[in-house]
Protein backbone atom coordinates (compact mmCIF):
# COMPACT_ATOMS: atom_id res chain seq x y z
CA UNK A 1 0.00 0.00 0.00
CA UNK A 2 1.10 3.59 -0.64
CA UNK A 3 1.52 5.83 2.40
CA UNK A 4 2.00 9.58 2.08
CA UNK A 5 3.51 11.63 4.86
CA UNK A 6 5.87 14.49 5.48
CA UNK A 7 9.39 13.36 6.36
CA UNK A 8 11.72 16.03 7.71
CA UNK A 9 9.93 18.72 5.71
CA UNK A 10 9.58 16.79 2.46
CA UNK A 11 6.40 15.11 1.23
CA UNK A 12 7.08 11.44 0.58
CA UNK A 13 5.05 8.58 -0.81
CA UNK A 14 6.33 5.14 0.14
CA UNK A 15 5.13 1.68 -0.76
CA UNK A 16 4.85 -0.42 2.41
CA UNK A 17 3.37 -3.70 3.61
CA UNK A 18 0.10 -3.27 5.59
CA UNK A 19 1.73 -4.67 8.76
CA UNK A 20 5.00 -2.77 8.38
CA UNK A 21 6.40 -0.59 11.14
CA UNK A 22 7.71 2.93 10.69
CA UNK A 23 11.19 1.96 11.89
CA UNK A 24 11.64 -0.50 9.02
CA UNK A 25 10.10 1.90 6.52
CA UNK A 26 12.46 4.70 7.52
CA UNK A 27 15.57 2.51 7.55
CA UNK A 28 14.68 0.96 4.18
CA UNK A 29 14.18 4.49 2.89
CA UNK A 30 17.75 5.28 3.95
CA UNK A 31 17.19 7.06 7.25
CA UNK A 32 19.70 5.08 9.29
CA UNK A 33 19.85 7.50 12.23
CA UNK A 34 16.73 5.74 13.53
CA UNK A 35 18.07 2.73 15.40
CA UNK A 36 16.68 -0.74 15.90
CA UNK A 37 17.50 -1.73 19.46
CA UNK A 38 15.05 -4.17 21.04
CA UNK A 39 12.38 -3.97 18.32
CA UNK A 40 9.98 -4.62 21.18
CA UNK A 41 8.80 -1.23 22.55
CA UNK A 42 11.29 -1.31 25.42
CA UNK A 43 14.51 0.61 24.68
CA UNK A 44 13.56 3.90 23.01
CA UNK A 45 16.41 3.77 20.42
CA UNK A 46 13.89 3.98 17.58
CA UNK A 47 12.21 7.18 18.80
CA UNK A 48 11.03 9.66 16.15
CA UNK A 49 8.61 12.57 16.34
CA UNK A 50 5.17 12.34 14.79
CA UNK A 51 3.39 15.69 14.77
CA UNK A 52 6.06 16.84 17.24
CA UNK A 53 5.32 14.05 19.74
CA UNK A 54 7.85 11.32 20.50
CA UNK A 55 6.80 7.82 19.45
CA UNK A 56 8.54 4.45 19.22
CA UNK A 57 8.86 3.89 15.48
CA UNK A 58 9.39 0.13 15.98
CA UNK A 59 5.87 -0.10 17.33
CA UNK A 60 3.93 2.33 15.15
CA UNK A 61 2.46 0.95 11.94
CA UNK A 62 3.58 3.02 8.96
CA UNK A 63 0.01 3.06 7.65
CA UNK A 64 -0.90 5.10 10.72
CA UNK A 65 1.32 8.06 9.75
CA UNK A 66 -0.62 8.74 6.55
CA UNK A 67 -0.99 12.53 6.32
CA UNK A 68 1.20 13.20 9.37
CA UNK A 69 4.54 14.90 9.95
CA UNK A 70 7.48 12.65 10.83
CA UNK A 71 10.77 14.05 12.11
CA UNK A 72 14.06 12.28 12.68
CA UNK A 73 17.26 13.75 14.11
CA UNK A 74 18.19 15.09 10.64
CA UNK A 75 15.58 17.81 11.10
CA UNK A 76 17.05 19.13 14.36
CA UNK A 77 20.75 19.08 13.45
CA UNK A 78 21.77 22.32 15.18
CA UNK A 79 20.01 21.46 18.38
CA UNK A 80 21.41 17.92 18.32
CA UNK A 81 24.94 19.33 17.90
CA UNK A 82 24.47 21.66 20.87
CA UNK A 83 23.12 18.82 23.01
CA UNK A 84 25.99 16.64 21.88
CA UNK A 85 28.44 19.23 23.27
CA UNK A 86 26.73 19.00 26.65
CA UNK A 87 26.86 15.20 26.45
CA UNK A 88 30.60 15.26 25.68
CA UNK A 89 31.30 17.65 28.52
CA UNK A 90 29.54 15.34 30.99
CA UNK A 91 30.93 12.11 29.53
CA UNK A 92 27.36 11.13 28.72
CA UNK A 93 27.93 9.14 25.56
CA UNK A 94 30.20 6.44 24.23
CA UNK A 95 29.04 4.42 21.24
CA UNK A 96 26.35 6.93 20.29
CA UNK A 97 23.70 4.34 19.45
CA UNK A 98 21.13 5.98 21.74
CA UNK A 99 22.00 9.60 20.91
CA UNK A 100 19.64 10.42 18.05
CA UNK A 101 16.68 9.22 20.10
CA UNK A 102 17.87 11.17 23.14
CA UNK A 103 18.15 14.34 21.04
CA UNK A 104 14.58 13.93 19.76
CA UNK A 105 13.28 13.27 23.26
CA UNK A 106 15.04 16.36 24.61
CA UNK A 107 13.66 18.43 21.72
CA UNK A 108 10.13 17.23 22.57
CA UNK A 109 10.64 17.77 26.30
CA UNK A 110 11.85 21.33 25.69
CA UNK A 111 8.69 22.11 23.71
CA UNK A 112 6.40 20.57 26.29
CA UNK A 113 8.16 21.72 29.43
CA UNK A 114 11.02 24.18 28.78
CA UNK A 115 12.18 24.28 32.42
CA UNK A 116 11.81 20.77 33.82
CA UNK A 117 12.79 19.69 37.31
CA UNK A 118 15.24 16.80 37.78
CA UNK A 119 12.31 14.49 38.43
CA UNK A 120 10.50 15.65 35.28
CA UNK A 121 13.62 15.03 33.17
CA UNK A 122 13.92 11.55 34.68
CA UNK A 123 10.25 10.75 34.05
CA UNK A 124 10.50 11.94 30.45
CA UNK A 125 13.66 10.02 29.63
CA UNK A 126 12.79 6.80 31.48
CA UNK A 127 11.96 4.88 28.31
CA UNK A 128 15.30 5.64 26.63
CA UNK A 129 18.01 3.19 27.55
CA UNK A 130 21.74 3.65 27.17
CA UNK A 131 23.93 0.58 27.51
CA UNK A 132 27.22 2.48 27.77
CA UNK A 133 26.94 5.30 30.27
CA UNK A 134 25.29 5.85 33.61
CA UNK A 135 22.15 7.95 33.50
CA UNK A 136 23.53 10.53 35.94
CA UNK A 137 25.79 12.06 33.34
CA UNK A 138 22.98 12.27 30.80
CA UNK A 139 20.69 13.83 33.38
CA UNK A 140 23.36 16.47 34.07
CA UNK A 141 23.93 17.08 30.36
CA UNK A 142 20.23 17.49 29.61
CA UNK A 143 19.85 19.79 32.58
CA UNK A 144 22.77 21.91 31.41
CA UNK A 145 21.31 22.02 27.90
CA UNK A 146 17.85 23.06 29.08
CA UNK A 147 19.01 25.15 32.01
CA UNK A 148 16.52 23.13 34.11
CA UNK A 149 15.06 23.98 37.49
CA UNK A 150 16.47 22.47 40.72
CA UNK B 1 3.16 -8.10 12.24
CA UNK B 2 1.72 -9.89 9.26
CA UNK B 3 -1.36 -8.36 7.65
CA UNK B 4 -2.92 -8.66 4.22
CA UNK B 5 -4.57 -5.24 4.34
CA UNK B 6 -5.01 -2.14 6.47
CA UNK B 7 -8.33 -0.35 6.52
CA UNK B 8 -9.12 2.97 8.07
CA UNK B 9 -12.78 2.39 9.01
CA UNK B 10 -15.12 5.22 8.08
CA UNK B 11 -17.83 4.13 10.53
CA UNK B 12 -18.26 1.85 13.53
CA UNK B 13 -20.73 -0.12 11.45
CA UNK B 14 -18.08 -0.80 8.81
CA UNK B 15 -15.51 -1.77 11.44
CA UNK B 16 -17.93 -4.09 13.23
CA UNK B 17 -19.03 -5.74 9.99
CA UNK B 18 -15.41 -6.60 9.24
CA UNK B 19 -14.80 -7.92 12.76
CA UNK B 20 -17.85 -10.20 12.41
CA UNK B 21 -16.78 -11.38 8.97
CA UNK B 22 -13.70 -13.21 10.21
CA UNK B 23 -11.74 -13.75 13.42
CA UNK B 24 -8.66 -12.95 11.31
CA UNK B 25 -9.78 -9.32 10.97
CA UNK B 26 -8.54 -7.36 13.97
CA UNK B 27 -9.14 -3.93 15.42
CA UNK B 28 -5.84 -2.10 15.76
CA UNK B 29 -5.68 0.62 18.40
CA UNK B 30 -2.10 1.50 19.39
CA UNK B 31 -1.04 -1.86 17.99
CA UNK B 32 1.61 -2.40 20.70
CA UNK B 33 0.09 -5.57 22.05
CA UNK B 34 -0.67 -6.88 18.58
CA UNK B 35 3.01 -6.42 17.79
CA UNK B 36 4.08 -8.10 21.00
CA UNK B 37 1.93 -11.11 20.07
CA UNK B 38 3.37 -11.06 16.55
CA UNK B 39 -0.16 -11.03 15.17
CA UNK B 40 -0.89 -12.62 11.81
CA UNK B 41 -4.14 -11.16 10.47
CA UNK B 42 -6.11 -10.57 7.29
CA UNK B 43 -7.32 -7.01 7.79
CA UNK B 44 -6.15 -4.51 10.37
CA UNK B 45 -9.09 -2.25 11.17
CA UNK B 46 -7.96 1.18 12.27
CA UNK B 47 -10.37 3.30 14.34
CA UNK B 48 -8.45 6.60 14.03
CA UNK B 49 -11.06 8.41 11.93
CA UNK B 50 -14.03 7.74 14.19
CA UNK B 51 -13.69 10.59 16.70
CA UNK B 52 -12.83 8.24 19.56
CA UNK B 53 -9.88 10.28 20.81
CA UNK B 54 -11.78 12.80 22.95
CA UNK B 55 -11.98 13.19 26.71
CA UNK B 56 -15.23 14.94 27.65
CA UNK B 57 -16.90 16.15 30.82
CA UNK B 58 -20.42 14.69 30.88
CA UNK B 59 -21.63 16.07 34.25
CA UNK B 60 -21.84 12.77 36.17
CA UNK B 61 -18.86 11.18 34.52
CA UNK B 62 -15.82 11.82 32.37
CA UNK B 63 -16.06 10.07 29.02
CA UNK B 64 -12.78 8.81 27.59
CA UNK B 65 -12.76 7.69 23.95
CA UNK B 66 -11.26 4.26 23.33
CA UNK B 67 -8.60 5.76 21.02
CA UNK B 68 -7.36 8.28 23.59
CA UNK B 69 -3.66 7.64 24.11
CA UNK B 70 -2.31 6.89 27.57
CA UNK B 71 -0.35 10.11 27.25
CA UNK B 72 -3.50 12.20 26.70
CA UNK B 73 -5.15 10.43 29.62
CA UNK B 74 -2.31 11.25 31.99
CA UNK B 75 -2.30 14.90 30.90
CA UNK B 76 -6.04 15.54 31.13
CA UNK B 77 -7.17 17.62 34.12
CA UNK B 78 -10.62 16.00 33.76
CA UNK B 79 -9.22 12.62 34.77
CA UNK B 80 -8.79 11.75 38.48
CA UNK B 81 -5.22 12.29 39.64
CA UNK B 82 -4.65 8.71 40.76
CA UNK B 83 -5.57 7.37 37.29
CA UNK B 84 -3.19 9.85 35.70
CA UNK B 85 -0.38 8.82 38.04
CA UNK B 86 -0.94 5.09 37.43
CA UNK B 87 -0.84 5.70 33.68
CA UNK B 88 2.36 7.72 33.93
CA UNK B 89 4.08 4.73 35.52
CA UNK B 90 3.80 2.69 32.30
CA UNK B 91 7.01 2.62 30.21
CA UNK B 92 8.16 5.98 28.71
CA UNK B 93 6.26 8.85 27.04
CA UNK B 94 7.09 7.65 23.49
CA UNK B 95 5.37 4.36 24.37
CA UNK B 96 2.36 6.03 25.98
CA UNK B 97 1.83 8.30 22.95
CA UNK B 98 0.98 5.13 21.02
CA UNK B 99 -0.79 2.93 23.60
CA UNK B 100 -4.52 3.59 23.86
CA UNK B 101 -6.92 3.45 26.77
CA UNK B 102 -9.31 1.24 24.77
CA UNK B 103 -6.59 -1.28 23.91
CA UNK B 104 -5.51 -1.32 27.55
CA UNK B 105 -9.00 -2.05 28.86
CA UNK B 106 -10.22 -4.38 26.10
CA UNK B 107 -7.15 -6.62 26.41
CA UNK B 108 -7.80 -7.47 30.11
CA UNK B 109 -4.09 -7.99 30.67
CA UNK B 110 -3.26 -9.64 33.97
CA UNK B 111 -0.50 -7.13 34.66
CA UNK B 112 -2.55 -4.08 33.70
CA UNK B 113 -2.03 -1.00 35.86
CA UNK B 114 -4.88 0.77 34.08
CA UNK B 115 -7.48 -1.90 34.84
CA UNK B 116 -6.44 -2.03 38.50
CA UNK B 117 -6.78 1.71 39.01
CA UNK B 118 -10.00 1.97 36.96
CA UNK B 119 -11.60 -0.93 38.83
CA UNK B 120 -11.27 1.03 42.07
CA UNK B 121 -13.59 3.65 40.50
CA UNK B 122 -17.12 3.31 39.18
CA UNK B 123 -16.40 2.72 35.50
CA UNK B 124 -18.70 1.75 32.63
CA UNK B 125 -17.67 0.52 29.21
CA UNK B 126 -19.66 1.50 26.13
CA UNK B 127 -19.58 -0.93 23.21
CA UNK B 128 -20.82 -0.85 19.65
CA UNK B 129 -23.39 -2.29 18.88
CA UNK B 130 -25.19 -0.67 21.77
CA UNK B 131 -24.17 -2.15 25.12
CA UNK B 132 -23.05 -0.66 28.39
CA UNK B 133 -21.47 -2.85 31.08
CA UNK B 134 -19.46 -2.09 34.18
CA UNK B 135 -15.72 -2.68 34.06
CA UNK B 136 -16.14 -5.13 36.93
CA UNK B 137 -18.60 -7.22 34.86
CA UNK B 138 -16.31 -7.06 31.84
CA UNK B 139 -13.26 -8.22 33.77
CA UNK B 140 -15.15 -11.09 35.42
CA UNK B 141 -16.71 -12.29 32.18
CA UNK B 142 -14.57 -14.98 30.55
CA UNK B 143 -13.21 -14.13 27.10
CA UNK B 144 -13.61 -10.85 25.27
CA UNK B 145 -16.72 -8.85 24.51
CA UNK B 146 -18.07 -9.29 21.03
CA UNK B 147 -18.11 -5.66 19.95
CA UNK B 148 -16.08 -2.51 19.59
CA UNK B 149 -15.24 -0.61 22.73
CA UNK B 150 -16.03 3.03 22.01
CA UNK B 151 -15.91 4.84 25.36
CA UNK B 152 -14.89 4.45 28.96
CA UNK B 153 -17.02 6.35 31.49
CA UNK B 154 -15.34 7.27 34.74
CA UNK B 155 -17.99 8.38 37.24
CA UNK B 156 -17.20 11.32 39.45
CA UNK B 157 -16.89 10.80 43.18
CA UNK B 158 -15.15 12.93 45.77
CA UNK B 159 -12.59 10.55 47.10
CA UNK B 160 -9.13 9.85 48.40
CA UNK B 161 -7.20 7.38 46.36
CA UNK B 162 -3.98 5.39 46.36
CA UNK B 163 -2.20 3.40 43.67
CA UNK B 164 0.99 1.40 43.89
CA UNK B 165 2.79 -0.43 41.12
CA UNK B 166 5.42 -2.83 42.43
CA UNK B 167 8.02 -3.57 39.78
CA UNK B 168 11.56 -4.85 39.77
CA UNK B 169 12.92 -2.09 37.51
CA UNK B 170 11.31 1.01 36.03
CA UNK B 171 10.34 -0.58 32.70
CA UNK B 172 9.12 -3.91 34.04
CA UNK B 173 5.63 -5.28 34.14
CA UNK B 174 4.37 -4.96 37.69
CA UNK B 175 4.70 -7.97 39.96
CA UNK B 176 1.71 -6.60 41.86
CA UNK B 177 -0.43 -3.50 41.75
CA UNK B 178 -2.86 -2.15 44.32
CA UNK B 179 -5.51 0.55 44.09
CA UNK B 180 -7.69 1.72 46.95
CA UNK B 181 -10.34 4.42 46.78
CA UNK B 182 -12.27 5.85 49.70
CA UNK B 183 -15.22 7.83 48.42
CA UNK B 184 -18.85 7.20 49.30
CA UNK B 185 -17.52 3.75 50.08
CA UNK B 186 -14.23 1.87 50.03
CA UNK B 187 -12.98 -0.12 47.07
CA UNK B 188 -9.90 -2.33 47.34
CA UNK B 189 -8.41 -3.77 44.14
CA UNK B 190 -5.35 -5.98 43.68
CA UNK B 191 -3.98 -6.84 40.25
CA UNK B 192 -1.00 -8.42 38.54
CA UNK B 193 -1.11 -11.46 40.85
CA UNK B 194 -0.29 -12.28 37.92
CA UNK B 195 -4.04 -12.69 37.28
CA UNK B 196 -6.10 -9.75 36.11
CA UNK B 197 -7.17 -7.21 38.71
CA UNK B 198 -10.10 -8.02 40.99
CA UNK B 199 -12.15 -6.14 43.50
CA UNK B 200 -11.57 -7.59 46.98
CA UNK B 201 -15.19 -8.06 47.94
CA UNK B 202 -14.79 -9.35 51.50
CA UNK B 203 -12.26 -6.71 52.38
CA UNK B 204 -14.37 -3.96 50.82
CA UNK B 205 -17.49 -5.25 52.67
CA UNK B 206 -15.63 -5.32 55.99
CA UNK B 207 -14.49 -1.70 55.53
CA UNK B 208 -17.87 -0.46 54.31
CA UNK B 209 -19.53 -1.98 57.37
CA UNK B 210 -17.28 0.13 59.55
CA UNK B 211 -14.27 -2.19 59.99
CA UNK B 212 -11.28 -0.16 61.14
CA UNK B 213 -8.53 -2.77 61.40
CA UNK B 214 -6.57 -2.19 58.18
CA UNK B 215 -4.26 -5.17 58.72
CA UNK B 216 -7.36 -7.38 58.94
CA UNK B 217 -8.79 -5.80 55.76
CA UNK B 218 -5.50 -6.61 53.99
CA UNK B 219 -5.64 -10.21 55.26
CA UNK B 220 -9.20 -10.57 53.98
CA UNK B 221 -8.07 -9.31 50.58
CA UNK B 222 -5.22 -11.81 50.41
CA UNK B 223 -7.43 -14.70 51.59
CA UNK B 224 -10.12 -14.15 48.98
CA UNK B 225 -7.88 -13.66 45.93
CA UNK B 226 -5.91 -16.20 43.94
CA UNK B 227 -2.18 -15.52 43.59
CA UNK B 228 0.15 -17.30 41.20
CA UNK B 229 3.78 -17.71 40.20
CA UNK B 230 5.44 -16.11 37.18
CA UNK B 231 9.02 -15.84 35.93
CA UNK B 232 9.38 -12.63 37.90
CA UNK B 233 8.25 -13.89 41.31
CA UNK B 234 6.34 -16.43 43.39
CA UNK B 235 2.81 -16.23 44.76
CA UNK B 236 4.06 -16.19 48.38
CA UNK B 237 5.99 -12.97 47.73
CA UNK B 238 3.02 -11.43 45.96
CA UNK B 239 0.87 -12.20 49.00
CA UNK B 240 3.34 -10.49 51.32
CA UNK B 241 3.42 -7.47 49.05
CA UNK B 242 -0.38 -7.35 48.95
CA UNK B 243 -0.61 -7.52 52.76
CA UNK B 244 1.76 -4.59 53.08
CA UNK B 245 0.46 -2.39 50.31
CA UNK B 246 -3.26 -2.85 50.98
CA UNK B 247 -2.71 -1.91 54.62
CA UNK B 248 -0.53 1.04 53.62
CA UNK B 249 -3.10 2.16 51.05
CA UNK B 250 -5.88 2.11 53.63
CA UNK B 251 -3.78 4.11 56.09
CA UNK B 252 -3.01 6.59 53.34
CA UNK B 253 -6.62 7.17 52.19
CA UNK B 254 -7.84 7.43 55.78
CA UNK B 255 -5.50 10.27 56.78
C1 LIG C 1 6.51 -4.01 26.08
C2 LIG C 1 5.21 -3.69 26.74
C3 LIG C 1 5.19 -3.34 28.10
C4 LIG C 1 3.99 -3.04 28.74
N1 LIG C 1 4.00 -2.71 30.07
C5 LIG C 1 2.83 -2.40 30.69
C6 LIG C 1 2.81 -2.06 32.08
O1 LIG C 1 3.82 -2.05 32.77
N2 LIG C 1 1.60 -1.74 32.63
C7 LIG C 1 0.43 -1.74 31.91
O2 LIG C 1 -0.62 -1.44 32.46
N3 LIG C 1 0.44 -2.05 30.60
C8 LIG C 1 1.59 -2.39 29.99
N4 LIG C 1 1.57 -2.76 28.66
C9 LIG C 1 0.28 -2.78 27.94
C10 LIG C 1 0.04 -1.43 27.26
O3 LIG C 1 -0.02 -0.41 28.23
C11 LIG C 1 -1.29 -1.41 26.48
O4 LIG C 1 -2.33 -1.65 27.38
C12 LIG C 1 -1.33 -2.44 25.39
O5 LIG C 1 -0.24 -2.27 24.53
C13 LIG C 1 -2.63 -2.38 24.56
O6 LIG C 1 -2.85 -1.13 24.04
P1 LIG C 1 -2.78 -0.86 22.46
O7 LIG C 1 -3.43 0.47 22.23
O8 LIG C 1 -1.41 -1.05 22.00
O9 LIG C 1 -3.77 -2.01 21.90
P2 LIG C 1 -3.67 -2.94 20.58
O10 LIG C 1 -2.42 -3.74 20.57
O11 LIG C 1 -3.98 -2.15 19.38
O12 LIG C 1 -4.93 -3.88 20.85
C14 LIG C 1 -4.93 -4.84 21.88
C15 LIG C 1 -6.11 -5.80 21.68
O13 LIG C 1 -7.35 -5.13 21.90
C16 LIG C 1 -8.17 -5.12 20.72
N5 LIG C 1 -8.74 -3.76 20.69
C17 LIG C 1 -8.05 -2.59 20.80
N6 LIG C 1 -8.92 -1.55 20.83
C18 LIG C 1 -10.16 -2.08 20.75
C19 LIG C 1 -11.48 -1.50 20.74
N7 LIG C 1 -11.66 -0.17 20.84
N8 LIG C 1 -12.54 -2.33 20.65
C20 LIG C 1 -12.34 -3.68 20.54
N9 LIG C 1 -11.14 -4.27 20.54
C21 LIG C 1 -10.06 -3.49 20.66
C22 LIG C 1 -7.22 -5.42 19.57
O14 LIG C 1 -7.88 -6.06 18.50
C23 LIG C 1 -6.20 -6.34 20.24
O15 LIG C 1 -6.70 -7.63 20.32
C24 LIG C 1 2.76 -3.09 28.00
C25 LIG C 1 2.77 -3.43 26.65
C26 LIG C 1 3.98 -3.73 26.01
C27 LIG C 1 3.95 -4.08 24.55
S1 LIG D 1 13.70 -0.54 19.00
FE1 LIG D 1 11.86 0.49 19.46
S2 LIG D 1 11.80 0.55 21.61
FE2 LIG D 1 13.59 -0.63 21.18
S1 LIG E 1 26.19 5.76 24.29
FE1 LIG E 1 26.12 3.67 23.75
S2 LIG E 1 24.03 3.16 24.05
FE2 LIG E 1 24.16 5.16 24.80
Amino acid sequence: MLVKFNLNGLDVEINVKPGEYLLDTLRNYGVKSVKKGCDGSSCGACTVLVDDKPVLSCSLLTAKVEGHKVMTVESIQDEAAALSECFSREGADQCGFCNAAFALMVHALKKENPHPTDEEIKDYMVGNLCRCTGYQSQQKAIKAFLGGKK
Amino acid sequence: MKAKSFLRASSLEEAYKLVKESPRNKIVAGGLWLKKGNADVDTLIDLSLLGLEKIEDKKDYVEVGAMVSQRELEKSPLVPEVIREATKAIMGPAFREIATVGGSVYGKYGFSDIITVLLAHHVELVFYPEAVITLDEYVKKPGFYDGILTNIRIFKDKNKAYFKKVEITALDYPILNVAVVKGKEYKVVVGSRPLVAALCENSTKYLNEGGKDFAKAAELAVEELKFGDSIATKSAYRKQLALTYVRRALEEVSK
